[in-house]
């Protein structure tokens, strides 16, 4: 009798001891993990997650870091790395000969293409020539504030006319890209990035990450929601960055992307005057509609391309394009401060 | 009901077995205890952590109204300056100035972030922020 | 002789296949290091049936083979450090005669958490995992207690079968 009794009072306590430790890391359960790396499409990356302790989560983001370093790579027109084929790669073979590409180039200069013929050439990847001419004239502006100087109209214009979308060639069967124009370079400034958030947050779900908010230099991407079930929440920010509202609104996500084009971070300034560093393919010339537009979309690649083509073109006509796609919502930030909306934007706008 | 008897070093459990797994979970128990009383009193200041390259650097509570030069080689520097509870990037070496333009944060987990000098400020242990990330 | 190496080899195997399940259903409680240690119920018994020498010669056997077939060089050296503590625990545990089976099991699942936790503190460098220990002892003094219980009615049926043989 004596022993059952003890057998029974060993099970119980047995039983707690385990029932406790279980519920014990179950209310506990994985923690929110938050960290930061650099040198990725020249901004900073933001990955905040959950795992079990700081070392899981810490490994995981030296994944995530090393595959977002091998797209920037790839889609750096600055430099040229041992061993890959670039874009630079690709421009310096300009007029010459075909490069040879992997699957992440090739994909990325077709979403390019489909986005330049769905936005009416508002979206412009073989827009190199230009670019670099006011990017040429950003940094000086920038480094002499005193001599700042708009680049020339008809150096703009001559090299305008080395910006044919038709003359990119893509070969898929060979898996090549050929720019027949010796004038052109590519340059996906308004894609790319976008595309490979995209591409990281695939990736994250792969090595197992189901609940992630990755963001690449305000290029939001969620993988999931939160891990108690609620939706990210992204603030958009006010582009009066001398206000005391750090945000205009702010836009749950949850397994879909937001990013925001605008003339506030990266400018420079001529008699007084911004010039912000996305530049209208149609004029040659900074876009003077808004001071931000923000686009939510499933598809990160595509909702970067499209914050660059709308932030280039007039308020009714990117409307039309935006309520012409599906999964497609955009929020636009006039000069003035003003806020409109697509019809399906859900937005908390902060008063 | 025995049908043989047991040794007496083979019964299950004496009472010293009872008293060893007693003592060590109470000794456990404790432990867990001051650890978290410990973490729970250690952690509640908000501060502004400045990291160069990715290391630490220094931190500084925003509870106190302070300037830090934050100098490297080069004359790369960035002047952060805390001031009622915020902090703020108000001079800088960086061309793009960014930096300097971003509001004063004192959020938890809001950022100042400074690329061409790699310095990044970043508020630990700050006001709950009503946002996980921001679009810009 | 004979029969205690007959005997000692059936353990050994028996250790392995213990070690080979937990293997393949770990249990996670969201810390490293925490197992049931069935393989340790192995060692109890050859250190109680047989004597210190085959039990030291098992736990070291045991070791070296799911370390090679499981495992790599980093997991057995945190296998090694555990098990030799806790076995030298154990050892001195039953010489004292303060315990019965189950505080002898007690000990070595709670050293042999301890061990692992000392090996690590001084490979990661860190001491902030000296915060398991307290989830570590309590685990160790779980998973220990009831291996020695398991080992007591093992090791009492074990003795039986010997005596009707």
């Amino acid at each position: 009798m004596k022993k059952i009794c003890q057998a029974i009072i060993l099970a119980a306590v047995i039983l707690v001891l385990i029932g406790g430790s279980a519920l014990y890391y179950r209310t506990r359960g994985p923690q929110r993990y938050e960290g930061q790396f650099f040198g990725c499409f020249d901004t900073v990356t933001t990955i905040t997650g959950y795992d079990t302790s700081q070392e899981a989560f810490s490994e995981k983001m030296e994944l995530l870091e090393e595959k977002l370093r091998h797209y920037h790579q790839l889609y750096d027109i600055y430099h040229t790395y041992d061993g890959i084929n670039n874009l630079k790669t690709i421009n310096d073979a300009a007029g010459e000969t075909a490069v040879e590409v992997g699957e992440e180039i090739m994909d990325l200069l077709k979403l390019g293409r489909q986005m330049y013929v769905m936005t009416d050439g508002k979206l412009q990847i073989a827009y190199g020539s230009v670019l670099s001419l006011w990017h040429e004239y950003r940094e000086k502006g920038m480094n002499e504030p005193e001599n700042a100087k708009l680049p020339p109209e008809e150096e703009l214009a001559r090299r305008a006319t080395h910006t044919n979308m038709e003359l990119v060639m893509l070969d898929e069967e060979a898996s090549t890209v050929y720019l027949a124009d010796a004038g052109m370079s590519l340059d996906v400034g308004s894609i790319g990035k976008g595309y490979a958030v995209q591409k990281l947050a695939e990736y994250a779900r792969e090595i197992g990450m189901e609940n992630v908010l990755i963001s690449v230099g305000g290029n939001v991407c969620a993988v999931g929601g939160k891990a108690d079930g609620t939706p990210w929440v992204v603030g958009v920010e006010n582009p009066d960055t001398d206000s005391e509202k750090a945000y205009l609104a702010t836009v749950e996500l949850a397994d879909n992307c937001v990013v925001t084009s605008g003339d506030y971070q990266r400018y420079y300034e001529v008699d007084n005057q911004r010039y912000c560093h996305i530049i209208d393919p149609h004029t040659n010339m900074p876009p003077d509609f808004f001071s931000s537009v923000t686009v939510q979309a499933k598809d990160s690649g595509v909702a970067d391309a499209l914050s660059t083509a709308l932030f280039n073109m007039g308020y009714e006509k990117g409307l039309a394009l935006v309520e012409k796609m599906q999964d497609v919502e955009a929020m636009w930030i006039g000069k003035d401060g003003e806020i409109r909306y697509s019809s399906g934007f859900k937005a908390d706008e902060k008063k | 009901m025995e049908r043989f008897a047991i040794p007496a070093d083979l019964k299950p459990m004496k009472k010293n077995d009872v008293i060893l797994i007693a003592v060590l979970l109470v000794f456990a128990l404790a432990a867990f205890g001051g650890v978290s009383i410990r973490s729970a009193l250690t952690t509640n200041e908000p501060e502004a952590v400045v990291y160069l390259d990715g290391e630490e650097w220094g931190r500084y509570p925003l509870s106190k109204d302070t300037e830090v030069e934050i100098r490297q080689e080069g004359d790369h520097y960035n002047i952060l300056q805390i001031q009622e509870g915020k902090a703020d990037i108000t001079a800088a070496s960086c061309p793009d100035r960014i930096c300097v333009n971003h509001r004063p944060v004192n959020r938890q987990g809001e950022s100042l972030v400074c690329l061409p000098n790699r310095v990044v400020v970043e508020v630990e242990n700050g006001m709950e922020s009503e946002v996980d990330a921001d679009t810009n | 002789m004979t029969k205690r190496i007959a005997y000692l080899g059936v353990l050994t195997a028996l250790a392995f296949v213990f070690s080979y399940i937990e293997f393949l259903l770990p249990l996670n409680f969201g810390v490293p290091g925490i197992k049931l240690g069935l393989a340790n119920l192995v060692v109890i018994v050859a250190l109680y049936m047989i004597n210190v020498r085959a039990a030291c010669l098992l736990s070291f056997v045991r070791i070296l083979l799911t370390g090679l077939t499981f495992g790599n060089l980093a997991s057995m050296i945190y296998s090694l450090a555990g098990g030799i503590l806790s076995l030298v625990i154990m050892i001195l545990a039953k010489r004292s005669n303060v315990f019965s089976v189950t505080g002898v099991s007690v000990l070595g699942g709670v050293s042999h958490n301890v061990g692992q936790i000392i090996i690590a503190i001084l490979v990661v460098e860190t001491k902030s995992l000296l915060y398991y220990l307290p989830v570590l002892i309590i685990s160790g003094t779980v998973t220990g207690a009831l291996i020695g219980v398991l080992a007591s009615i093992l090791i009492r049926h074990l003795n039986k079968a010997k005596e009707t043989l």
